[in-house]
């Protein structure tokens, strides 16, 4: 009998093999600009025709390689990488498992033109192989620069499975720009030069500032609403840049991950970043993601898949509520309110340059000085710094306190204060808001809310519905201050009111939270459980109102409780709380410049 | 119209008219006042359409007349004035201002574009002396309410009955209550809700041994002598029953020194909320202790000798409205009584046949 079990051909078992790391063009272009990176290329020119389906090209200036290294370079699992199967678990570079080049090569036309950077700076030594599905057909000799050129043709000629299932060229030209953007936020000291069709579609010089290469990819617009984060704790640090609150939009957003520099994707990750955002942006809104993770590399796993997308971390969860916190950090400070005009004050600096990171949640209270360039916040004051807990180096850009002769009120509805590089614009209403929301959930937690006994207890008939609301909710109202006792036949006695500000009216308030309450709104159907419930309606009810005319010392007493808060540039709605005004942009304004 | 009136009397009567003026206003005519011509001197007027308030001064009348004039302007003028006559004459639409070698011309409006002032039947009102009057109004109208939604609260509740008068203010927290004895019976019992900024133009206006005329319309309140007047629309009620809400069975009671309560209560509150100003007050036989915890601030504490009959209560309050209270209670010694947690507390000076009495009610302690 014949024997039916036999070994693969290596050819066949390249085509096997290269269909799990090259799936699409767009994936031959990931591994080659991986490989270009790993050479430590400082340029990084990338040219495709028709989607990359007929041609795709990667050209570097890396470190090249003679002749030998070349032809080994396309042997199955042939590597420069790693040697031993323990450095697999501190992997620093991209690639490492020796199956690009030979993958590729065994389902296209391929070219290699290599020279070493050793062999001179004019060349002469360098070194061309041709391969023809996996087969090679040539090898010369010839002169060239030194660094790597891959051309690709005719991807998948052999592979008709793989061809059929290859999408429009536009598409196929998208996914390539998608992936050589991710890899170019990843590799700020390397230049990109996308190509399709010899048109221009990426054109990134090097640079040392993230957002510098995000506004190259896509514009100013979405350069300025991002603002930095930059956090350590345990050893694992995020950094990066996150949008600020009152620019995420509801729909498509840009999220990039990045674990010890590569690119990966986990919606868990990004989740966790967006809880960060919770109660300061709308219900359905999505910020911009740019989150820089590094971690000891033992505590991650890239070794799951070939194409690398997903990592595996050992400790998920502690990963996710440090990611929580450092954007938390970040939105706490002034620099996640919106400016005006262009000038609103840098919004970042190069995440990679190392600043002292803080360490842990301590350092991470209450302070503003993530951001390196961030605008110095408010002029000295006599007055000492409220937040004794905050340490010295943070103490600089606190808004500690304010002196009544820098601030203004605007229109009854703002109020205006003088800082060191500029002014700052604060809605009283909004800043409030904030104020009450955080101290209403901080109240539920140690039974510690206020409520002041009315010498006439106020009397309300409410709707069957708003009755059974108030039933329902009785318990938690009481938590905010409230004391209510039912009276039968849909009414309420209120014996004790909450005691916000000076100004404040108990009986709307109160009719106006239980309506809310009864009947729904979209801020507080956002609201997690029935206390964030109750706290957001109160806070949005009970808040001081636009056209409330405030004395010094109230003022005074808003921005402290303000800058106090957790998150005080946003209020519950998703609206920003502060508009910031920097000197340089009057200057622009004024022509000064 | 020409007058011719001291730089002294002229500014006093400005003076006088000043407080009335609205800083802004829709009606233009009203940030201007009105000078006429009366009997052996000048009559200023002026209004903010709620509280209007006229003034007589002597002066020297060559022609009669009645003319308006800016008021702001026109009160700047006359503190800059040098020490000598002014003469005073409309021209046209204009008023011209001689003193000395100084000359001014003004832009005036016609004074028939002035509101009438409010009809009040002084034959049907009664008297009183101002001294009284300004007695209960200042130490009674701290106590209305600032928010505006329940109009009756920002007013002064003024009960006028048989033997007695009364003012009350409140602002549903606190209450303050003063009553004097008549000597002369009023023209009948009245319930009138005023504006506490017409009483503070009362307490300005009329000396303290001035004889009062008193009256009111419908809408509106005057008050009177030979020579001012002030009008004031009053708030229409009901105010709420405050008699049901004075405590009689309140069966503790403790004396302390005003002084030494009120210094403690300011120490402590340092470290209260700056929202609720709470402060706890523990009280016991002989002592009585004074305490603050605000979560992320700190805490503070305090005791002071009393003397106390009853058993031992712990109440929270604002320190704001104890120390408003204390303020005014005019003997060294404070009385206070107390039932229960959750009921008002009454301040009353310790000494004296004043019948005066504040109400605090207390904030919830939480356990």
């Amino acid at each position: 009998m014949q024997r039916r079990i036999h070994i693969l051909p290596d050819h066949i078992a390249n085509q096997i093999a290269a269909g799990e790391v090259v799936e699409r063009p767009a994936s031959a272009v990931k591994e080659l600009i991986e490989n270009a990176l790993d050479a430590r290329a400082r340029r990084i020119e990338i040219d495709i025709r028709n989607g990359g389906k007929t041609e795709l090209r990667v050209s570097d200036d890396g470190h090249g390689m003679v002749r030998d290294d070349a032809l080994l370079a396309i042997d199955r699992h042939a590597t420069s990488k790693i040697s031993e199967a323990s450095d697999l678990r501190a992997i620093s570079t991209l690639g490492f498992r020796g199956e690009a080049l030979p993958s590729i090569a065994a389902i296209s036309k391929f070219e290699l033109e290599t020279a070493p950077a050793e062999g001179g700076a004019s060349g002469g030594s360098g070194t061309r192989i041709r391969i023809n599905g996996g087969r090679v057909v040539a090898v010369d000799e010839i002169a060239r620069q030194p660094g790597t050129t891959v051309t690709v043709r005719s991807l998948f000629f052999n592979v008709p499975a793989r061809a059929k299932f290859l999408r429009s060229a536009a598409a196929e030209s998208r996914a390539v720009s998608e992936t050589t953007i991710a890899l170019a936020l990843a590799n700020l000291s390397a230049s990109f030069r996308l190509r399709s069709n010899d048109r221009e579609l990426l054109d990134l010089p090097r640079t040392g500032d993230l957002a510098a290469r995000i506004e190259s990819i896509w514009g100013p617009e979405l350069a300025s609403t991002l603002i930095p984060i930059d956090y350590t704790a345990d050893g694992v640090r995020v950094a990066g840049l996150v949008q600020r609150p009152a620019d995420a939009r509801s729909g498509s957003r840009r999220v990039y991950q990045l674990v010890n520099g590569r690119p990966f994707v986990d919606r868990f990750t990004v989740r966790a970043a967006e809880e960060a955002y919770r109660t300061t942006i709308p219900h359905g809104h999505r910020p911009a993601l740019f989150l820089y993770l590094e971690l000891p590399p033992d505590e991650v796993d890239v070794n799951v898949h070939p194409t690398k997308a997903e990592v595996r971390f050992r400790n998920k969860m502690k990963l996710e509520s440090t990611i929580t916190e450092a954007v938390r950090s970040g939105l706490e400070g002034l620099a996640s309110a919106p400016g005006l005009g262009r000038f609103a004050g840098p919004s970042s600096q190069l995440v990679s340059a190392r600043r002292g990171a803080r360490q842990g949640r301590e350092g991470a209270a209450g302070s503003a000085s993530t951001a390196a360039g961030q605008m110095a916040l408010f002029v000295p004051s006599e007055v000492p710094a409220r937040e004794a807990m905050v340490d010295s180096e943070e103490t600089a850009d606190e808004p500690s306190s304010f002196h009544a002769g820098g601030m203004w009120q605007l229109h009854n509805t703002y109020l205006l204060a003088e800082t060191r590089s500029g002014v700052i614009i604060v809605d009283q209403h909004s800043a409030h808001e904030r104020v009450l929301f955080e101290r209403a959930m901080r109240d539920y937690d140690r039974g510690s809310a206020t409520s002041q006994r009315l010498l006439f207890p106020i009397t309300l008939r409410l709707s069957p519905t708003e009755m059974a609301a108030v039933d329902e909710l009785q318990t938690i109202l009481r938590q905010v201050g409230f004391e209510l006792e039912p009276f039968g036949s849909n009414t309420v006695i209120i014996h004790a009111v909450p005691n916000p500000h000076p100004h404040f009216d108990a009986e709307r308030c109160f009719t106006e939270m239980v309506d809310e309450l009864a009947t729904g709104s979209p801020l507080v159907d956002s609201a997690r459980n029935q206390h964030e419930r109750v706290a957001k309606s109160f806070a949005c009810k009970a808040a001081i109102k636009a056209g409330q005319p405030l004395s010094e010392i109230e003022m005074e007493e808003l921005f402290d409780q303000l800058f106090a808060a957790e998150l005080p540039s946003h209020d519950v709605h998703g609206r920003p709380t502060i508009l910031r005004l920097s000197m340089d942009e009057l200057a622009r304004r004024f022509g000064r410049t | 119209m020409k007058v011719t009136i001291t730089r002294e009397n002229f500014q006093k009567g400005l003076s006088a008219v000043a407080a009335t003026i609205p800083t802004r206003t829709t009606l233009p005519v009203l940030s201007n006042i009105l000078v006429e011509t009366v009997e052996g001197g000048v009559r200023v007027r002026g209004t903010d359409l709620d509280i209007s308030v006229s003034v007589e001064t002597p002066a020297e009348v060559e022609s009669q007349g009645a003319i308006t004039v800016p008021a702001k302007k026109v009160a700047d003028i006359a503190r800059e004035l040098p020490d000598a006559p002014v003469e005073f004459r409309s021209e046209g639409g204009r008023v011209s201002l001689v003193c000395g070698k100084a000359k001014f011309k003004l832009h005036s409006l016609p004074s028939d574009e002035y509101p009438s002032f409010p009809e009040v039947p002084f034959s049907e009102g009664w008297r009183l002396k101002g001294g009284e009057l300004q007695k209960m109004s200042a130490r009674t109208s701290f106590a209305v309410s600032s928010e505006e939604t329940r109009p009756v609260l920002n007013g002064v509740l003024w009960q006028l009955r048989d033997a007695e008068m009364r003012m009350v203010a409140t602002n549903g927290h606190r209450l303050a209550k003063m009553a004097v004895k008549l000597e002369t019976a009023a023209a009948g019992d009245e319930d009138l809700i005023v504006p506490p900024k017409a009483l503070q133009q009362v307490e300005k206006l009329f000396a303290s041994d001035a004889e009062l005329e008193i009256a009111r319309s419908e809408s509106h309140l005057g008050f009177r002598t030979e020579k001012v007047e002030v009008y004031t629309r009053l708030i229409e009620g009901p105010y709420p029953n405050y008699e049901q809400v004075l405590p009689k069975d309140n069966d503790k009671e403790c004396k302390a020194d005003r002084e030494q309560l009120a210094a403690a209560l300011r120490r402590v509150a340092i470290v209260a909320s700056d929202q609720t100003h709470r402060v706890r007050l523990a009280f016991a036989p002989e002592r009585l202790s004074l305490g603050v915890q605000t979560p992320d601030l700190g805490e503070a504490e305090d005791e002071l000798p009393v003397e106390y009959v009853g058993s031992p209560l712990e109440i929270g309050f604002n320190a704001n409205y104890l120390l408003e209270v204390l303020r005014y209670i005019g003997t060294e010694e404070v009385k206070i009584t107390l039932a229960a947690p959750e009921r008002p507390a009454t301040f009353e000076p310790a000494a004296g046949d004043e019948d005066y009495v504040c109400l605090v009610m207390p904030l919830r302690l939480m356990e």
